[in-house]
């Protein structure tokens, strides 16, 4: 892992710098009690959602503060009452009570902008996320508030928070991404402040759970007959496409991926060709990734939830339901064989062994029930090396030969 | 005022050159008394930045003292503007397209640096980073001479081909096999960890031999990954041995990402190191160093000090005026032809920097999506990959540093690349005709790019460790590795020590706290 090598180049902190982390910290927890605390006392409003947003920019991996802004969203700022808009509310500026800008925002960053170095010591927790201004309606306790025409207005706004919001996460995800020359293409809604690339040392342990999260309920509202009315599967595809490329090891990206793809193609509408192409490519993709990253989890996860898409049949819910038996049969012997060839450089990587004789469980259970028979390949030989490679979980290595050999 | 004479300084350090100014810096807060002069009009010695006219003063120089003889003990062996050519008229060259000369800031040091270079620490500890803006330096490439298309007798046109540097780099290029882009994988992660057993096991045996040599045997890597690694580590005669080489990839992929996703080095705006001596020097004179351009040592002798039984060195001034001090730093004295030992044949680049007229966009697109924009690109001509018009082929690797305007270095619309390579009778030409190989492979993507400008010089490498002589210290020459070489700081040390008290501990060295109201807007409190 990148982080655990960063190196401390300021030898001895003078007390100068102790102090001011310590201020940092209590900042932070100041502001951790101010919004758990009118949460507590189920006040969410507007001022709320901008206290998390701060927060969530130092802290993404906070859950309980994702829950909070989603709770403002539902219970004040989304679907609210027409006339409770002010005029300029439906063109969304940043709110005027937005706390202190992030340094170098003022305008969006040219492309020569500074590296900031001093970025280089994260706070434990600290998020170095670009910051996204949050877009949000207009304050609703301002005075010139004024009757607004029909709910249309009110369901635009709507739209353009959520989508502003879906950016959001987006920069929680990735410090790198939230740049303004790239994420005007990820979001229409305003993004008057600029954003500020910077020190992703902490980036690489997270886990991006709750961004994810919240990203779903986003997207869900999105797809509502109320708003888009419309899925939203191919862009999230997409997305998905685009924070693999930045890190293989995103396991929620994977996972929502594999969500997304049934849909994907219920509404791409293809035929059983196209559906089957499409197994193809995405097969390749995992394993050219498994290539690189033979030890990674999320990808032998992936790779596993193909490969049952292939063995599990008969429901019609999964992405080829045409493939003839031999047809699967066939492709599970092609991912034995691809995965095999993984072996040649990477032979201590426990997953493979594992991946392989899942693949060929899944192959004899394929074809015990159209009653065909089948090679046992090397199977002896992984079972021992798998034994070896992690001797405490013998006990599971041992109940998977036996499902093998029956 | 006291005059000059009047004060007893603690040092005098002669030449604004990055090590000498990172010795004013260090001593910035110390309290001495230091006075710091350069015989040249401006800052920055053998790193300093040129507009098109200090370049041909420069050039002039140069020339002047190479014809004379009396370059020994400085690094240029040769200088020369080829384009525009010396007789053009003003008319004729408003109509290159050059801008005014003050618009470009062209580097004699174009070194990247390392985000985990010990030189940046020490600027973020003494604070001088704020002065300074960093730019990211972004994709390796490259450049593939074509072979002749299958179906026509034309040659195919050359590309550039990055080099991929992280996991998800070798995950989404298609120019490698799996089965390569498995053995770069294992590579990589052989790297991260070499420093341990067992990995030390493996290479141990190969320490001396080339680095290519061990991962063909060991990795067994063909020759376009050899290729491949041996760019990352910059080596200009493609020969860096396999303990060294080691080092320096390590160091590369560890400085991946440490100031943010998508590169490994950054480049100082507005002139590379030339920006660096000048923060340094500015923080020297904050701290009452006492700056003197245009000025050199006439004469000097130690004498024996009125009030002090402790030998001073009498220095007398170009500017007249003569001065005591307890100590002199200089750069290196030795002749430059020989190397530290008095081997001679020292080694040597020969470099050939270019304003191009447009501002080659493609070779500085962010690789990760939302990482800073680079301003530097890195393209190597592989052995081989030159071959001039007379038939010379490159023996050493030719690596260019490509500058986008965002460096400062040139007008917005412009670029410039610096071409490197070990001085040869052939270097020069081999140079020039990867110029135009270059702009060939780029001219697709853009109009046909055209070089407006072109300076070729050539500087040599002599005293690679510092000495010390009574109360004179000498700095080596100044390194001609492509990347900051940490060992530069080293010297800069020695010589902070034997002018500092016993008493400052050696934790405090280029460790500062930030000046009263230096502190600006970005130290918020929640960065």
């Amino acid at each position: 892992m990148e982080s655990h090598g960063v190196a401390r180049s300021i030898r001895a902190r003078t007390e100068e710098q102790r102090l001011q982390d310590l201020e940092k910290i209590k900042a932070y927890r100041n502001l951790e009690n101010q919004i758990l605390s009118q949460s507590a006392s189920g006040t969410y409003n507007f001022a709320l959602f901008q206290l998390t947003t701060e927060l969530l920019h130092l802290n993404p991996e906070y859950y309980t503060i994702w829950n909070i802004r989603r709770r403002c969203l539902i219970s004040d700022l989304l679907f609210r009452q027409p006339c409770e808009l002010s005029p300029s509310g439906a063109s969304l500026s940043t709110s005027p009570n937005a706390t202190k800008e992030r340094p170098l925002d003022a305008s969006l960053p040219s492309p020569s902008d500074p590296i900031p170095l001093y970025h280089r010591f994260p706070i434990a927790g600290k998020n170095s996320a670009g910051l996204v201004a949050s877009t949000a309606l207009a304050d609703p306790q301002r005075s010139d508030i004024q009757y607004q025409a029909p709910n249309s207005e009110g369901r635009e706004s709507d739209g353009k928070v959520l989508r502003s919001e879906l950016a959001f996460t987006l920069s929680a995800m990735d410090p790198g991404i939230g740049h303004p020359s790239t994420a005007g293409s990820d979001c229409t809604g305003d993004m008057g402040n600029g954003t500020q690339p910077s020190v992703q040392d902490a980036y690489q342990g997270r886990t991006q759970l709750p961004a994810w999260g919240y990203r779903r309920f986003i997207v869900a509202k999105l797809e509502s007959p109320e708003l888009q009315g419309k899925s939203m599967a191919e862009d999230e595809y997409a997305y998905t496409t685009k924070i693999i490329g930045f890190n293989l090891s995103n396991f929620s990206a994977w996972h929502y991926r594999s969500q997304l793809i049934v849909r994907l193609l219920d509404r791409r509408g293809g035929g059983d060709r196209m559906r089957a192409a499409f197994l193809d490519e995405e097969l390749s993709v995992v394993r050219r990734a498994l290539n690189v990253g033979p030890d990674d989890q999320s990808l032998w996860y992936y790779h596993q939830f193909l490969v049952s898409q292939i063995s599990e049949y008969g429901d019609g819910h999964t992405i080829a339901p045409a493939l003839t038996v031999d047809e699967r049969a066939a492709y599970l012997r092609h991912e034995i064989e691809e995965i095999n060839d993984l072996l040649e450089d990477y032979g201590d990587i426990k997953w493979i062994y594992e991946g392989l004789l899942e693949c060929t469980l899944a192959l004899k259970q394929l074809e015990q029930r159209a009653e065909r028979g089948g090679g046992i390949f090397d199977v002896k030989t992984w079972l021992v090396k798998l034994q070896a490679l992690d001797p405490m979980r013998s006990g599971r290595w041992s109940d998977l030969e036996r499902r093998v050999r029956d | 005022m006291e005059s000059l004479g009047d004060t007893l300084w603690d040092v005098v350090i002669c030449g604004t050159d990055l090590q000498q100014s990172l010795l004013a810096l260090s001593l910035s807060r110390s309290g001495k008394k230091i006075l710091h002069i350069d015989p040249n009009g401006y800052y920055g010695g053998t790193e300093a930045a040129f507009s098109l006219q200090e370049a041909e003063s420069w050039v002039t120089d140069v020339a002047a003292s190479v014809a004379a003889a009396t370059n020994g003990t400085c690094p240029w062996r040769s200088a020369s503007i080829c384009k525009p050519e010396a007789a053009a008229t003003e008319g004729q060259r408003a109509a290159t397209g050059l801008s005014f000369p003050r618009a470009y800031s062209l580097a004699l040091a174009p070194q990247i640096i390392h985000t985990r270079s010990d030189l940046l620490s020490q600027l973020v500890s003494s604070c001088a980073y704020r002065q300074i803006e960093f730019l990211a330096v972004g994709s390796f490439y490259i450049f593939k001479a074509s072979a002749p298309a299958q179906a026509s007798k034309e040659m195919g046109k050359p590309t550039l081909s990055r080099i991929p540097a992280t996991r998800e780099d070798v995950f989404s290029t298609t120019a490698i096999t799996a089965k390569a882009k498995r053995g770069l994988m294992k590579f990589l992660k052989f790297v991260m960890d070499y420093d341990s057993p067992p990995q030390t096991e493996s290479w141990g045996r190969y320490a001396d031999v080339p680095l290519t040599e061990f991962v063909q045997m060991e990795f067994k890597m063909d020759n376009e990954l050899q290729t491949y690694i041996v760019t990352l580590t910059l080596s200009l005669d493609g020969r860096i041995s396999t303990k060294d080489g080691l080092a320096v990839i390590h160091r590369h992929l560890t400085s991946m990402g440490v100031f943010g996703s998508g590169f490994a080095a950054v480049y100082p705006k507005w002139g590379g190191l030339s920006e660096i001596a000048q923060v340094a020097c500015r923080a020297a004179a904050v701290g009452g160093a006492v700056y003197m351009l245009g000025t050199d040592i006439k004469t000097m002798q130690e004498s024996s000090d009125t009030h002090d039984a402790n030998l001073v060195m009498s220095v007398e001034l170009s500017s007249g005026d003569t001065i005591k001090t307890r100590m002199l730093v200089r750069a290196s004295v030795q002749d430059h032809s020989t190397t530290g030992d008095g081997v001679s044949g020292a080694m040597g680049i020969s470099r050939l920097v270019t304003v191009i007229d447009t501002p080659l966009k493609s070779l500085f697109a962010a690789v990760v999506e939302g990482s800073p924009t680079p301003a530097v690109a890195v393209i190597a001509f592989p052995v081989g990959s030159v071959t001039t018009a007379t038939g010379k082929v490159s023996e050493n690797p030719v690596y260019v540093f490509a500058h986008s305007s965002d460096t400062g270095e040139c007008p917005v619309g412009q670029s410039v690349l610096y071409f490197t390579t070990l001085s040869t009778p052939d270097s020069k030409e081999i140079l020039m005709q990867a110029m135009d190989s270059l702009l060939t492979a780029i001219a697709a993507e853009e109009h046909a790019p055209r070089s407006l400008f072109q300076l070729h010089y050539e500087q040599a490498r002599g005293a690679t460790n510092s000495q010390t002589q009574g109360l004179i210290f000498d700095f080596p020459s100044p390194s001609l590795s492509l990347s900051f070489d940490d060992s530069s700081l080293e010297s800069v040390r020695q010589a902070w020590s034997r002018i500092t008290d016993e008493s400052v501990a050696e934790m405090e060295y280029m460790t500062f706290p930030d000046r009263e109201g230096a502190m600006s807007d970005e130290d918020e409190m929640y960065t």
